[in-house]
């Protein structure tokens, strides 16, 4: 049971969006880009919509629908942050398929997007995807330039305390 | 110790304002809540943050519990000025 536990501990990070994969200094925006907010990836979409990067529960959907949070089962916490200063745009571009609380699977689709519009009226649509909890795990990133939505591995999360005995 | 803020930064507490505040209070050991609506989460946490979802003229309250929660709330205190973020009432 307990090599089941170990085995599940390692946590794989798929890409939510498609597009290129970038480092998280390449955002233009120091929230981001200094790790303030924890470490992670970015993409810029090409197209299509967010889908789930892991299974998990929404943990975070605000009004303005431009970001949303899950967490894992085993703790890690993810935000997609969709664009920079998106914000601004009080909801307009994005249509949500799912709540606060709702569980959802690797893959599901979470919140369409109308990337044209964004471009018009965004800073960037640069999505970062970061660990907001990523100070106490170890995260492996994937050496990758295309992340495909639901498909693409992006980054591994372990704890902290697991990588000391390996 | 606590402290009672009004946030006037004009999108609330999302993201930036969120980690703003976060990171400022993550290096004390205090144990820091951030009280809104009557409802209260740990303010080391930018997800706890966020889901609170906390418009501007929203009142709320800041309380530090530990050994170094005075220098916390001042170093809070700070940061919400400095940024913009709310002003003390």
């Amino acid at each position: 049971m307990f090599s089941n536990l170990f085995k599940k501990r390692k946590l794989q990070i798929f890409a939510p969006v498609n597009g290129e994969v970038l480092s998280l200094d390449k955002v233009p925006d120091p929230v981001f880009s200094e790790k303030m907010m924890g470490d992670g990836v970015a993409i810029m979409p090409d197209e299509g919509n967010i889908h789930a990067p892991i299974e998990g529960t929404v943990i975070l959907m605000p009004d303005t629908k431009h970001a949303i949070g899950i967490r894992s089962k085993d703790g890690t916490e993810i935000l997609i942050h969709i664009g920079l200063e998106t914000v601004s745009l009080k909801g307009n571009g994005f249509n949500t398929h799912v709540t606060m609380g709702d569980s959802i699977a690797i893959g599901q689709l979470l919140i369409e997007v109308d990337w044209t519009y964004l471009k018009e009226h965004a800073e960037s649509i640069i999505t970062p995807i970061v660990i907001t909890n990523s100070s106490d795990r170890v995260i492996q990133f994937e050496n990758i330039k295309q992340g495909f939505a639901g498909e693409t591995v992006l980054m591994t999360v372990s704890p902290l305390s697991r990588i000391n005995g390996q | 110790m606590e402290k009672s803020f009004k946030i006037t930064t004009s999108e609330g507490l999302h993201a930036r304002p969120a980690t703003l505040l976060v990171s400022s209070v993550s290096p004390f050991t205090a144990s820091v809540e951030l009280l809104y609506n009557n409802k209260s989460v740990n303010l080391k946490s930018i997800m706890g943050v966020m889901a609170q979802a906390i418009p501007v003229g929203a009142l709320v309250t800041i309380s530090a519990n530990g050994a170094d929660a005075e220098e916390l709330i001042s170093k809070v205190t700070e940061v919400i000025i400095s940024q913009g973020l709310g002003e003390e009432c």
